[in-house]
Order: C-alpha cells, then structure tokens, then sequence
C-alpha cells in the first residue's frame, strides 16, 4: 500500500556511512542446531542500534526462525569484550515528533519480543544466549534480557545497565519490563533509577547475568550453554517474587521510599526517574505486552522534550571531549609514564596523588617539608579510603601509594616528561619555577601550569621551546571537580594540546581547550554571576532567598554559598583581577570588603556570608547568617521576584558567555556549554548556557537586558549599564532570529 | 684478582632508622624498600632496566611478602624481566646481599645488582603456641556438632600465651641463648667492666649526634614521612633512637637485662629494635662510569667465618682477618672500622681479641695479635647502640656509611664488619675509589 508500510522505521535518522544491507550482522553456524549472531558492523567500533543494525537484526531474526531443526542461538559481539552501546543517540536526538519516537521504539521492541518468542522462557523450543562483555548499556543490555541466558566475560570492563534515566528517557526496548521480572523490584530499582552500570561479579549476584567467564572461554560456554552440553540454572525470585514484586504493600513502601531518594537527588528537575519508578513497580502485575506498550508510550513524549535533547547533547559532548586526545589518525596518543607536581599545595598536592593513583609515577616538589609531609598524608588517606571501600583492589592501592615520591630539592627529575607547577600566582615565581624545570626536565618535557588567573603566554615567555607550554586548570577539590581548562597560548603546540587532554582523562576528567584570556573561561563567567549576588546582597535580597532561586534553577549551590566555599578572600582577588582584564563591564562590588578585613573568610574560617558550625564528622554545616555581615545599602532589591533574581545572574552570566563566545574562548557553543555543566555545575537538564539563552530565545534574551540595564539597582552602579549591555554575538544571533547552536 | 674487574658500591641511600613500635609501626617491609628504592632510582636516574638482579636481605620476612627483594621491585617500578631473590645470613643478611653480587659479578653472570637490607621488627608477630594451634586444628577437623562442641571445651586459658617471635628470633636454637646472654659470656671472658659498657655505649650516642648535627647523615640519609603516620606526625629526617646528652651516669641506673642482678648487658648499652632500610647499586667501576654514577668505593675483599655460638659476638675478628689476609693488608693500614654495635661489651670483646695475642695464636693460628684497634678509628659515628638495628638492615647500612666515611674522612681502607647470630663473622674491606 502506502510507502510507510514499507518503511516502519520512516523519520529515523539513518547515519551517514551507513554499511549496505547485511553487513552489520555476520550469521555464523559453527555446529549443526547452533546459530551464532554476531553484531559486527563495519562502520563503528562499537555496535549501535541504528537503522542498518536493526533492518540486518529484522532479517538475521528471520532467518532464525526459518531454521529448521535449531536447538541454540547465541547472540554475541564481534570480541569478547565488546558487544554493543545501546540505542543510536544521536539519531534520537534528531527525532522530532513523538511519532517517529514511537515507531523507533516499537520496532526495536518487536524484534527483541521475536527473540523472546524464539527462545525457551518465551515459550519457544530454542536455547538463546547472550555472549556479551564490555560495556552493555541500554538497548545492548536489553537484548540481553530478553534471551533464556545470560553470559558474561569476566573482565573488570565488563559492566551492565540501563543508563537510559541519565539521558532524561527511561528504558524503552523491555529494560522496565524485562529486568524487575528477572532480578526482582528493589534490585531493578537499584539499576534502572540511578541509571548506573553494574560490574560483571555484582550483575551475576543479583540475577542480572547468569555466568561470568573468561574472555577466552566466552564463545564456547555460550555455546555449550546454547546446546545444552552445560546446564546453567537461572536464578528465580522463588517466594520472593510473590511476597514482594507482586504485594502492593510492599511495592507501596518501595515506592515512598525511592520518591523520596529521587527528590532529592534530581531537586524534581529530572522527570524520566520517578517515570521509570513508576513503570518498574507496576511491571511484574502487568502482560509482559502491556508493561512494553506503557515504555513506549512514555519515551515517545519523553525522548523529544528539551531535558533529553540537552542531556543526549551532553552525552555527545563528553564523547567529543574524548576525541581531544587522538590525533588526525585517530590513535591515542601516548601517555605519561612519570611526571613532576611543583608545590605542594591543596592544588598541588591533590593532582600529584590524583596521577600517582591513576598509574603515574610521580614526584612531588615543595620547599616545605611540612606542606609535603601533608600532601603524603592526605594522599594515603584517599588512597586507604577507597582501599577500605573496595574500590582499589589491595595491591592497587599499595602501587598508588608507593608511586608518590616527595621532595624539596631540584634532584631525581630527569626522568619526568611532564611538570605541573602549582605554585604562588605570581608571575615572578612562576617564571623562575618553570625555568628551572625546563632545565630539569629537558627540552621536549611538558611545562604545564595550573595557574587559574595568570597568562599563559606570559609564562611561556623566554622558555626554550614555548610550544610545550600549556595552562591545565584544575578546580579545587581537584578529586570532585570533573573539569579541566586546556588553556592553550598562542604558541602551544597541537601535539601538547593533546597530551594534555589525555592525560586529564586519564584522570577522570572532561577536558575543554579555551584561550588564553583572564580567568579563562569558567572563572571568567562566574565572575558577573558571583558579583551580581553581592549586588544584590547590597541591596537588600536575603542571601538565603537567592540562593533558593539559584538552586530552584538548578544550580549545585547558591552563590553565596559558592563564595563561602571559594573564600571571600580569594573571590575577592579573582574579581579585581577580571575588573583589571576586562574593564568596567567586570567592576567587582566592594560590600563584603570589611568581611575580609575582620577575617571572615568563608567556610575556612568558620564565618563568611553565612555562619558555619560543625556538623556531621565534624564537617562545616551552614547556621545562619553571619551577624558580620554589613547591613545593606538600600532596598532595591527586596521586593524583587524569583525570575528578576535569576535572571540578573544569569543573563549576567549569559552576555558575557556571549562575548567569551565572539572571542573564540571555547571552540564551539557546545564547549562553552560544556565547561559550564561541569565546571560550574550548571544545571545540565538546561543543557549549558549557550543552549538556555537558545531556550530562552536570544531575541528576548537582549530585551531583558535592556530593561535589566535600565533599571535601577543597575543603572546607577559603575558598570551595571555596561555588563547589561547585550554582546554584538547576542545582538546578532538575536537580530538574525537563530541560535548560538545554530549559527 | 688482576683479571677480575674492580667491583664498586656506585651509590647507596637509606631511610631513617626508627625505633621498632614508632615512626614505622604501621610501615611493611615492600613499602619500605619501594620507597628508598624509587628515591635511589630516582637520584641516581638509573634507568629501571639497569639492573641484572635485585638482591635483598632480610632476617624476618613478612609472612604475606615471600621473597621480599621480588615484591620491592616491582613495587618500586623495576621492569618484570629483573629477577630478585632474597638472601638471609641473620644480622649481615643486608651484607650477604651485597657479597652475593660481588660474587655474581667475580662469576660473570651480570655486573649491575640492587641491594637491599630492610628490616621491619615492628611488624614481628606473635604467635599462637602449640597448644592453642592443635586446639584450632581439631575445631577445623571435627565434623558434627558433638564433636565440634568437644573440641571447644578443649579450651584453656594457657592457649592465650602467644609465643613472641622477636624474642624466639633473638635465641639460639643450637643452645638456647638469647644473644644479650652471649654477650654476657664475652664480658666474663674479657672482664669487662659495667662501667665500660656504659661508657662506650655513651660515646656511640654523643658520635651519632654529633655527625647528625654535622650533616654527616643526610649525605646518606633520605627524609621519609611514614605510612600511617598521627596526625601530628612529621617526616623522618634523622634516625629517630640517638639520645642527645647521653650521660654515663643515666645508663648506670638501667638494671641488667639479661642477667639479673650481676650482668653487665642494659637495654642502654646493647643496640635497640629497629626499623630500617638502606639500598646500594653493586657494579664494576666501568659499567658504574658508563652510567654516570661516581662510586662511593671500591669492594676490595670480604669474607665470611665462623665461630663459637655461644660467644658469636667475637665472629668479626675471626672474619677480618680472613677478610684482611685476602688483600693482603694489616689492621693498621685500615683506617675507619665499621664493627657493628650489638653490644658494647661484644665491640670491646673485640677490640681485646683484636689486640691480644694468646688470641691469635689460639683461635685465629697467628703468632701475633692483628693490632690495635683506637676507639677513634672504631664507628666513628656513632653505631647500633645509638641509630638502632634493624638486623636485615644494619650488613647494607654500615656499608653505606662506611663508603662514605673514606671520602668524608680522607682515608683510604676502610672496614665494615658484624657479629652474626648463630656464631659467624663477616667483613668486607673498602677501598677508596679513585675514580
């Protein structure tokens, strides 16, 4: 009839090097009655259920059933630790109606239900397996789910999971209906909510898998399993099952319980987790058919609203980050085998043991023994925190303990190819540290700065070889901050560029490349966004309420508390020094001087904006205010409402990220959003900066900046006009009706 | 040896000695020879790959790192191809580290080792005794309830006394003398005085503090701050057992320790429980150039004897003059003597066995007495009694220091020797290398 019918999958993105039909699976028959599926398709490392994928699996499945006299299928990866990544992301984030949504989920749905229908526990007369390892997430875990047996290669690679909730979407291809069945409600809450992956042993413990293997015996004890040469029972919820996945009164406390928990860690922003906990509880009292038809219905809204687009676009960025470290091959490129940390700082001191950790072997540089003796001890102290939580094994912890070496003389660096100094910012001492090493270190070693307002290129200034000088910007606590600044001078080399973002995510982090202006890029935007809060505070608004604000928006923390964890002090020279670099648009409030001058520092000192007592292990906890605190100087803004307050920060935030933009600070909108999630927190079901004001709509962006200029806790004030004043970037995107994204 | 090449100790470190239950108590024996080991490396810029084989001596290893000298390579980032086996001679098991690379690199099989002596005491343990353990064997082997339900009311109170293996270590098993005891016969033999015992146990602490302020250690020394370590604990700079004032008149108030009340061995004049250890790089003079390393000295002889147990206090004399004889040079030409300090009463034993000649003639088949040993040639530096003794540790340590004193000291023989457990004697003769 129609040419829809013909094409069920009408409106889904196909890639752009999509392979030709049949060659994304390889059908293999090793032995008489087995059939062997093997998702392999030539145009990614790592298969994805794309269009190509899914029309080769409709055919592959057909074929199968055809098959006369079959007694086992195993379905597998092209090598034991690599299987498949789950549904195509980037053609979800292109889908534009709930509709293709909806045919996309159902067609996926309907070819793992014909597995489903083929294998034993569905009812048919085949032994189905699935032979997987690696990363399984999402869809790769749903096939999975839904064969008779699970096998695993038994690798520390090897990990489960439905992270679809962390895309702002829940698991559509039988994930909800499918896991709680298996492993039971609470242990499939445990999974699907958190949206996490689970470890090979920990999956097999709770049902999840069936057998764990070595990579070397994958193949054959699938096969073994499929023919039924090993028997390999299937853990049942036995009583279990009925007292509990099937007792309303037991899933109403479940449910009460976990609303709660996810409360409070979504701040309610994040919708698809209560969704998902919603559609997991009713599962096991529902047809398998019916609890499908529900994950559909759900992800077909859910999928195409701007909290998944923001979160996929996230994704997809952190994805991009990872490229930052290949080079035009493509290949990695090499990592640091031993390094040098100058200083022995908070800074300091946290990299040194973050690297010694993460497999380097590194000394560390102070002329203090004092300052040494504590980064030791804090670094053992981390280290034999995770050694007690499990989470290095013994002897991994006794590597990353024996790898930091301390000293404070010039000796035993020559064999380092890489130093990072994170001494006093003064561009003397950084000169005089930095020459030394380059003398120390030899001419092709890394001279990298951790310098958070000094210029890069100054530094680099009258060192042999500036192309290996490069700035990389850690945050403090460096161990939680996910971000790190590439901050590349005008002489930086690309070979640098690189190293450098391999080895930061080495460590765990996302690195993003900015240029080498004042305060980078991440500072550079906190800065109007932290001063306008004190505008504020002088003003009359209660630091609570805004902090409220900031939060409801959907920031980590509110400002005031953002200072009093940075330092008034330190908050303070940051903003003089922005004032200095950018003139009177970044004039930096001078209310809480007198905080300073009388030593309340923040949560360091015990006072700052607000009053810190001990807490919890004797942790600082937030008590009120500090009665310090100067009163304010007028009264504008106290009658002021939640939006007024969050947009006189943030549209702060957003012209500058708009100048930053023009400048070319960060390459693409998409990293400027980036460094903004995760150097910031800024909330990312937003999506970043860049990509609210395109929420927002540029055009209404540059209006409300208008009046925000005009009015009047604003227009009196020295550079309140000017800050307010909409960048030419925003004026143009504005006037051109697009988007930064778009343009 | 005029075709052998001239064998060096090339570089040496060592961590601060502390004292057993101290700095160290949380510290393990891998940790510890991976930290002085990556320091040298790092120092010296050896490339990891320079070495042929790692050799360690160690006299209680602990029972979770067997072959210790294989667990601190590859703890301090020596490549997996580097073989490593661990030697134990007792209280020179650190020297046998050492002559057992002489003696690989006299026979051809590779001339660059890495030599170790560490000693963690503090981590000694205490042992269930006999009783106790057949109690813990029937529980385990006893099947039903009954049966398991007798085996626990075997229980005694008795099973609670643990057998402490730092004292069982220190005792004989050939004649059940604890070594305090043996050193106790050396002063009857001798008759040494209390007195003199006190006296020369003062000296070692004033020598050791005195080249402590000089500087003399850190030439030695690596700073470490210690895994574990209070929160108000600080890096280790110096070895942490030398007492600043030691007075003659304090030590006369310590009782006897072994013998009660007429021995003359105390707590204050025999060396104390010590953690410990020192790393040394053993190559040919050449190989050592080739590698930019500027040798410490020359590894001019040494020898191994032995003696009687009940008297192993006096194994260095009957070891030097092997030791000497093979060089073909007399007591005098040496200059500085590394006799390790056990006991004062053994270090006086010895300096009388040195010098008497019915000695000789006795036990060592001379006519004449080896010489006179000056108390100002004898651990110029102090010794055991004041840095401790770590008794893997101390055979690499006083080789080290001993190294370096022909250079601090402008001599040209030099002498590092030690008593051993068990009745032996070791001593290697250090030449300065003129480099």
């Amino acid at each position: 009839m129609s040419a829809q019918e013909h094409n069920p999958l009408e409106g889904v993105p196909v890639p752009a090097n999509a392979p030709a039909h049949g060659e994304s699976i390889r059908i293999e028959r090793p032995e008489p009655g087995l059939m062997r599926l093997v998702l392999d398709p030539p145009h990614r490392s790592l298969a994805v259920f794309d269009v190509p994928m899914l029309l080769d699996l409709d055919a592959a499945i057909a074929e199968v059933e055809n098959e006369g006299s079959l007694r086992g299928l195993v379905i597998s990866g092209a090598d034991p630790l690599t299987f498949a990544g789950g549904a195509d992301l980037e053609a979800i984030g292109k889908l534009k109606t709930p509709e293709a949504v909806g045919r996309y989920i159902a067609f996926g749905q309907a070819l793992f239900q014909r597995i489903h229908k083929l294998s034993r526990s569905g009812g048919g007369t085949v032994m189905v397996v699935a032979a997987i390892g690696g990363p399984v997430p999402g869809g790769a875990c749903e096939i999975a789910l839904a064969c008779d047996r699970i096998v695993m290669t038994r690798d520390d690679r090897s990990r489960i999971g439905l992270p679809e909730v962390k895309l702002g979407i829940v698991p559509g291809w039988g994930g909800c209906a499918r896991l709680p069945r298996r492993v039971g409600v609470p242990a499939a809450l445990g999974v699907i909510v958190p949206g996490k992956l689970v470890r090979a042993r920990a999956a097999l413990k709770m049902g999840m898998i069936d057998r764990v293997t070595p990579a070397e015996y994958l193949e054959r004890v699938g096969a073994d399993i499929a023919m039924g040469r090993e028997k390999c029972a299937r853990k049942t919820r036995g009583k279990w099952s009925w007292l509990i996945d099937k007792n309303p009164i037991a899933l109403a406390v479940i449910e009460r319980q976990a609303a709660k928990g996810i409360l409070k860690a979504t701040g309610g922003h994040y919708p698809a987790a209560s969704i998902a906990l919603d559609l997991v509880l009713r599962s096991p009292r529902q047809y398998l058919a019916d609890a499908l038809t529900e994950e559909r219905r759900v992800n077909s809204t859910l999928a195409t609203n701007p909290i998944t687009k923001a979160l996929i676009g996230i994704y997809e960025m952190t994805e991009f980050a990872k490229g930052l470290a290949k080079d035009h091959q493509g290949n990695k490129v090499e990592p640091f085998g031993r390094g040098a940390v100058v200083g022995a700082g908070i800074m300091g001191g946290a990299i040194a043991s973050l690297m010694a950790e993460r497999g380097m072997s590194m000394r560390l540089r102070d002329l203090s023994r004092d300052a040494l003796d504590d980064a030791v001890r804090d670094h053992q102290g981390e280290v034999n925190k995770k050694r007690k939580r499990r989470h290095l094994k013994n002897h991994k912890a006794n590597a990353a303990i024996d790898r930091l070496e301390v000293t404070t003389g010039p000796e035993g660096f020559g064999k380092c190819e890489i130093v990072i100094e994170a001494v006093a910012e003064v561009m003397k001492v950084k000169h005089i540290v930095l020459g030394e090493f380059a003398e120390l270190l030899g001419p092709n070693a890394i001279l990298a700065t951790n310098t958070s307002s000094l210029s890069v290129a100054e530094m680099a200034q009258s060192l042999p070889n500036p192309g290996r000088v490069v700035g990389m910007h850690f945050f403090n606590p460096v161990r939680r901050m996910p971000l790190v600044e590439i901050v590349r001078g005008p002489q930086t080399t690309d070979e640098t560029v690189r190293r450098i973002a391999r080895l930061a995510l080495d460590l765990g982090k996302t690195p993003v490349v900015v240029r080498d202006v004042p305060g980078f890029l991440v500072n550079r935007l906190l800065a109007p966004y932290l001063d306008e809060a004190v505008c504020l505070l002088e003003d009359g608004a209660s630091p609570e309420r805004v902090d409220r604000a900031m939060k409801q928006f959907g920031m980590p923390m509110g400002p005031f508390e953002l200072l009093d964890e940075v330092g008034l002090d330190i908050a303070g020279h940051a903003g003089e020094s922005m004032h200095r670099g950018y003139g009177e648009r970044m004039t930096a409030n001078k209310f809480l001087k007198p905080l300073v001058r009388s030593g309340d520092l923040g949560k360091k000192t015990g006072a700052g904006i607000f009053r810190y007592e001990s807490g919890k292990k004797g942790r600082p906890k937030a008590a009120g205010l500090n009665p310090r605190l100067p009163s304010p100087n007028s009264t504008r803004a106290v009658s002021l409402s939640h939006n007024d307050i969050v947009d006189r920060l943030i549209l702060a935030m957003v012209n500058e990220g708009a100048r930053a933009m023009e400048e070319r600070v960060a390459a693409s909108p998409s990293e400027l959003d980036l460094a903004t999630i995760f150097g910031m927190g800024f909330a990312p079901f937003r999506g970043g900066l860049l990509a609210y004001a395109d929420s927002r709509g540029p055009a209404k962006i540059v209006e409300r900046l208008k009046r925000i200029a005009t009015s009047p806790g604003v227009v009196s004030r020295p550079g309140g006009p000017e800050r307010f004043d909409s960048a030419p970037l925003l004026l143009e995107v504005a006037e051109a009706g697009g988007t930064f994204h778009a343009s | 040896m005029s075709t052998q090449p001239e064998i060096v100790l090339a570089a040496g470190l060592r961590l601060p000695q502390a004292r057993a239950g101290g700095a160290y108590k949380r510290e393990d024996a891998g940790h510890l020879g991976a930290a002085v080991t990556r320091e040298l490396m790092a120092r010296t810029g050896l490339s990891p790959d320079a070495f042929d084989e790692v050799i360690a001596g160690c006299v209680g290893q602990p029972h979770d790192q067997a072959n210790l000298a294989r667990v601190v390579a590859l703890r301090a980032g020596l490549p997996q191809a580097t073989p490593a086996y661990t030697v134990a001679r007792n209280c020179a098991s650190g020297m046998e580290a050492v002559t057992s690379a002489v003696t690989q690199i006299m026979a051809g099989r590779g001339d660059t080792f890495l030599c170790l002596g560490i000693e963690t005491m503090s981590a000694y343990p205490l042992l269930f005794n006999q009783k106790a353990t057949d109690f813990f064997g029937r529980l385990a082997f006893s099947r039903s309830i009954g049966a398991k339900l007798g085996a626990i009311t075997s229980w005694r109170p008795s099973m609670l006394a643990p057998r402490i293996a730092l004292v069982e270590g220190l005792t004989d098993p050939t004649n059940d003398l604890i070594m305090g005891s043996t050193a106790e016969n050396l002063a009857r033999d001798f008759e040494l005085s209390r007195l003199d015992a006190d006296t020369y146990a003062a000296e070692s602490h004033t020598r050791a503090a005195a080249a402590r302020d000089a500087g003399r250690f850190a030439k030695e020394i690596m700073p470490y701050f210690p895994m574990g370590a209070s929160k108000k604990q600080k890096a280790l700079a110096a070895d942490d057992s030398i007492r600043d004032g030691q007075s003659v008149e304090a030590l006369a108030k310590l009782r006897p320790y072994f013998e009660k009340p007429d021995g003359v061995v105390t707590v204050g004049n025999a060396c104390g429980i010590t953690d410990g250890a020192t790393a040394l790089v053993v190559t040919t003079k050449q190989r050592a150039l080739a590698l930019g390393l500027k040798p410490l000295a020359t590894i001019k002889s040494f020898a191994w004897a032995g003696c009687d147990p009940s008297r192993m206090g006096l194994g260095p004399v009957f070891a030097t003059a092997k030791c000497l004889d093979q060089a073909g040079v007399t007591l005098d030409d040496v200059g500085p003597i590394e006799l390790n300090e056990a006991f004062a009463v053994q270090v006086l034993a010895c300096r009388k066995a040195f010098a008497s000649d019915s000695f000789a003639q006795k036990h060592l088949g001379r006519s004449k007495a080896m010489g006179e040993v000056s108390l100002a040639q004898l651990n110029p530096n102090g010794g055991a009694i004041a840095i401790g003794h770590p008794v893997g540790a101390t055979g690499a340590r006083i080789l080290l220091t001993s190294a370096l004193e022909l250079e601090a000291g402008d001599h040209e023989l030099g002498l590092a020797t030690l008593c051993i457990g068990g009745g032996q004697g070791g001593a290697v003769l250090l030449e300065r290398c003129s480099a």
